[in-house]
């Protein structure tokens, strides 16, 4: 880079990047759709140059000369495909080329975004695309590119050929400012601003238009006009000075002389333009490079400060309404502004998650392409189907799926679905199908990765885990789900099994661990030959909910405000215990399981008898039970945060601890997890 | 201070002349994503200098600089090109622009072109 | 040309945070955190309980609405816990985006120790913080115990079972 380089702000940076990665997901888009479909349109041909045109323009402003070389070349490419018009092209030797330099783009781009220089050598690829374009030219000779209105077309320029008595003949010679570009153009352009007053006029270089060379020679030997005016020599020469990017004029006026001199030569110019403006006529369709019309791009660390505020305003509202020094008072009014506080709040709570939330489509639709390259490189043919694109996901958790997700595609195409022949021996479908679903159940989001190939085999995965030493159990007593587990442990697939596509050092421990950062956690089921399932579930990660607050001893617990039932204090003729010695509770001819809250967090309290303390009947997907604690202090909006990554690595989670919960006085309430404490204590 | 429209279907070539245009003294009081836009804007807000990329969709910048000089005949109006495009250049001469710059360019040379507009 | 000068600048900027420690001290032994770990220090606060994990994981704390888990750092290294006073200091650091504070006795100063004066850790067997210990720095007041922070996040529940008392279970 050089010092120019410097006066190019961050801010720019950033949006060339964006810029540049979006059209690269563009580009990716289209050319999957070209192969996908096996044509090539008008409007893909368009598009590309568009974009390569867009990037080529960008990318040299910001001095990024191996990617404006290369989207030159593919420019050239797809300019010439579309002048000429030629359709019977090599798509699989096309595309190559265009995602080839996707790569090549993408790669450098991430150079730039971690601060290091782009350097990658561009040559090879742009000699590729060159080839491609040399042999397309040879098999379409005689076509000719249609031009533009003015090919062949001579200066358009009108010289006055009434000569006036008091026109005096001058002599310039205008040098251009060094790299101002287009000299010729420039030129013309000066002659332009000049057509009133001047006539008579004739100038070297002759031809401006369509001898190439005229702009080197402009630069060589300067602009030479010889013409008549009224004007006079200082006007004239402040005239030309002030022209654009002029660096220099030398200025002669010639005494009026009918005598033929060399430098005077009369020529008739003529002005013709055609009608027909072909090049702007294709340039005309409406592309919509811009997708998103309306939409701004926020900085993420805004977006979570804001996040922040909202939770702390919910916390604080709490503190403001549920004072204690106004609790007993009957405030009629402060109680009306309180409800719209609230009210307001609520919609604020909304909007600022709804801003957040972005769809996962993106992301799945990324995997189209790894899916693409794999199925090349594999000989395989796996489709990739992809639902739940509208699911709505925090920012956060998008940007951390998009790595494990890939791996997950990786290996269940590389280690999961069989090749063609094997699975025609098998009986099924020879296309293996891959599946990528995304729901939303209210408080996770769940990612299911399906695959209907060979499934794992657990005896190997036994095998492998024990030769690893990882195995803490007996196999005997381990469950499938635990052994199909085994493949998330760290050092469970060693290097000599590590393909090129599934697995350079991000294991799959790596992806439970990109996982369990933001909450989640994965879970694998499989059958032998039909297939493997992993299930991710994530929280969202900020969740404001309505809670009850109950106390256990010292401890204050959340039970979120939707899965109560009711509550009340027992009587002593409704407890019962159940044949196992589980204590239950009778109401309303239903019988429920009782859970302690104390003991099952071994938690010191005074209140040990069922009749003291208060029930809490809540209830889960598949049940109803009643939760025991001492007392229930009131509810309150909470703000939900995740249980800290680190913690993720014990058993946290699974004791019935959904997450953690700020209170209004900044003491720290945990929020008990209903179906969790009913899958596991009941 | 000058006003200056941005017309430009790249946001980064919108973004960037803004930088280095706010930075020498002008102010910008608007942006187009297109010709059509342009002219639309031009309208709204009668800046003293237009900056019009060459090509964009519905409606390229020659046309959209025709639309302006009916509207105003003494519009400023200063084309930003690539090379190859002379062709293009040199219509929108014809149509009345009263200057041109190629990409890429440096800050100083934009500003010296919209200095003399 | 550029792509030295700039690579110069990096190894600088690494230079300027290494051979910086956070020392802090655990009764008599001093111990020393990579500065660059160190996000912040704050007093103890109230911790509030977590179940179903090893007794030197307190708790959480509430850092400005940061939920942060801490480790009672002598309670980790199997030396006698003490109680907690106004000098008592939680470590907050930061490691591949995980946040985790260490409670220490008191928080000394930073120094700096050349990679000259840093001796290889003992051997293991002769005292059971020596596993988290990845050097021994020598510096003018006295030697320091320079902390692997990785190894002290690691669950050593997979590494040896009978070594960790599950909080609530002790016999």
């Amino acid at each position: 880079m050089t010092d120019d380089f410097n006066t190019y702000s961050e801010p720019m940076l950033e949006m060339f990047m964006f810029e540049t990665n979006q059209s690269m997901e563009q580009l990716e888009e289209i050319l999957l759709n070209i192969e996908g479909n096996s044509t090539i349109t008008d409007d893909d041909i368009n598009e590309v140059f568009r974009i390569m045109h867009t990037i080529k323009g960008s990318s040299s402003m910001m001095m990024f000369n191996n990617i404006s070389k290369i989207t030159h070349s593919l420019e050239d490419l797809f300019y010439f495909i579309r002048e000429k018009k030629i359709y019977d092209l090599d798509l699989t030797r096309l595309s190559d080329l265009v995602f080839s330099t996707i790569d090549f783009i993408s790669f450098e781009i991430s150079k730039i975004e971690k601060g290091n220089e782009p350097d990658g050598d561009e040559s090879q690829l742009t000699s590729n695309i060159k080839d491609y374009l040399d042999s397309i030219k040879n098999d379409h000779p005689d076509q000719e590119i249609i031009l533009s209105e003015d090919e062949g077309n001579h200066e358009n320029f009108i010289s006055k050929e009434n000569v006036s008595p008091n026109s005096n003949e001058f002599i310039a010679k205008i040098f251009f400012q060094e790299d101002c570009k287009m000299e010729n153009m420039r030129a013309f352009t000066l002659l332009r601003d000049l057509e009133e007053i001047i006539s008579e006029v004739s100038h070297t270089p002759k031809d401006l238009f369509d001898d190439e060379e005229a702009a080197d020679k402009i630069i060589e030997d300067g602009f030479n006009m010889v013409f008549r005016s009224e004007e006079d020599y200082d006007k004239l020469l402040d005239l030309l000075k002030d022209g654009m990017f002029v660096e220099s004029v030398e200025l002669e006026e010639v005494e009026d002389k009918k005598a033929k001199s060399e430098e005077i030569k009369k020529k008739k110019v003529d002005l013709e333009e055609q009608k027909k403006k072909t090049i702007n006529e294709t340039l005309k369709n409406p592309f919509s490079l811009n997708k998103n019309k309306n939409i701004i791009s926020v900085n993420v660390e805004k977006m979570d400060m804001l996040m922040d505020l909202v939770g702390e305003i919910v916390i604080t509202e709490s503190m403001v309404t549920k004072n204690p020094e106004i609790q007993n008072l009957e405030l009629e009014n402060f109680d009306k502004a309180s409800r719209q506080l609230r009210k307001l709040n609520n919609e604020l709570q909304d909007i600022v998650m709804s801003i957040r939330m972005i769809q996962i489509g993106p992301t799945f639709h990324k995997m189209h392409r790894i899916v693409r390259d794999m199925n090349k490189q594999l000989d395989k043919n796996t489709r990739l189907e992809i639902s739940g694109e509208e699911t709505e996901v925090d920012k956060n958790i998008i940007d951390t799926l998009g790595e494990p997700l890939m791996h997950l595609i990786r290996n269940s195409l590389d280690h999961g679905i069989e090749s063609t022949e094997e699975r025609i021996a098998k009986g099924k479908d020879e296309k293996g199908l891959v599946s990528l679903d995304a729901v939303n159940t209210g408080g996770d989001v769940i990612i299911t990765i399906k695959d209907d190939g060979k499934g794992l085999n657990r005896e190997k995965l036994l095998e492998k885990a024990s030769k690893n030493n990882l195995l803490t159990k007996s196999p005997e007593d381990m469950s499938d789900k635990e052994v199909f587990s085994l493949i998330l442990l760290p050092g469970f697939s060693t290097k000599d099994d590590v393909t090129e596509y599934s697995g350079r050092g991000v294991g799959m421990d790596v992806v439970k661990k990109s996982i369990e950062k933001v909450g989640g956690n994965i879970q694998i089921e499989s059958e032998k030959d039909v297939g493997t399932t992993i299930n991710i579930k994530i929280p969202l990660t900020l969740a404001i909910i309505d809670g009850m607050k109950i106390s256990v001893g010292d401890s204050i617990f959340t039970v979120p405000t939707n899965t109560i039932k009711e509550s009340f204090k027992a009587k002593k003729e409704d407890l019962i215990k159940d044949t196992s010695g589980k204590e239950m509770i009778l109401i309303r001819e239903d019988v429920y399981p009782v859970v302690r809250l104390h003991e099952i967090f071994n938690l010191k309290s005074e209140k040990t008898s069922l009749l003291e303390g208060i029930l809490v009947m809540v209830e889960t997907e598949e049940s109803n039970y009643c939760l025991f604690a001492d007392e229930i202090l009131g509810e309150q909006q909470v703000v939900v945060k995740p249980i800290p990554g680190y913690l993720m690595q014990y058993t946290v989670k699974d004791s019935g601890v959904a997450g953690c919960a700020i209170l209004g006085n900044a003491d720290i309430s945990l929020i008990l997890d209903i179906s969790g404490i009913s899958n596991k204590y009941i | 201070m000058k006003k200056v429209l941005i017309v430009d279907d790249a946001a980064f070539m919108r973004h960037t002349i803004k930088a280095m245009l706010s930075k020498n003294g002008f102010e910008i009081i608007g942006e187009a994503e297109n010709g059509a836009l342009g002219v639309e804007r031009y309208k709204e807000l009668s800046p003293d200098i237009v900056t019009m990329d060459i090509t964009m969709p519905e409606k390229d910048g020659i046309e959209a600089l025709k639309d302006i000089k009916k509207i105003d005949p003494n519009a400023s109006v200063l084309m930003v090109s690539a090379m190859g495009q002379e062709k293009l250049v040199k219509n929108s001469i014809i149509a009345g622009a009263k200057g041109f710059i190629v990409k890429p360019f440096k800050e100083d040379k934009l500003v010296e072109a919209l200095n003399k507009l | 040309m550029t792509q030295n000068n700039e690579e110069k600048v990096e190894i600088q900027e690494e230079d300027t945070q290494k051979g910086r420690y956070l020392t802090f001290k655990l009764g008599d032994e001093v111990f020393g955190l990579e500065i660059k770990y160190v996000t912040e220090i704050v007093g103890i606060q109230p911790i509030t309980n977590i179940p179903e994990v090893p007794n030197y994981v307190k708790g959480i704390i509430n850092l400005r609405g940061k939920i942060i888990p801490v480790i009672d750092v002598r309670v980790k290294f199997k030396k006698e816990p003490i109680e907690y006073d106004e000098r008592t200091c939680i470590i907050v650091i930061d490691i591949d985006d995980m946040s985790v504070g260490l409670i220490v006795d008191n928080v000394s100063e930073v120094v700096t120790i050349k990679e000259d004066d840093v001796v290889p850790p003992p051997s293991y067997k002769t005292g059971f913080q020596n596993r988290y210990i990845k050097g021994v720095g020598k510096s003018k007041d006295g030697v320091k115990l320079l902390l692997d922070c990785n190894k002290l996040l690691t669950n050593e529940e997979k590494q040896n079972i009978n070594e960790i008392e599950l909080r609530g279970r002790q016999i």
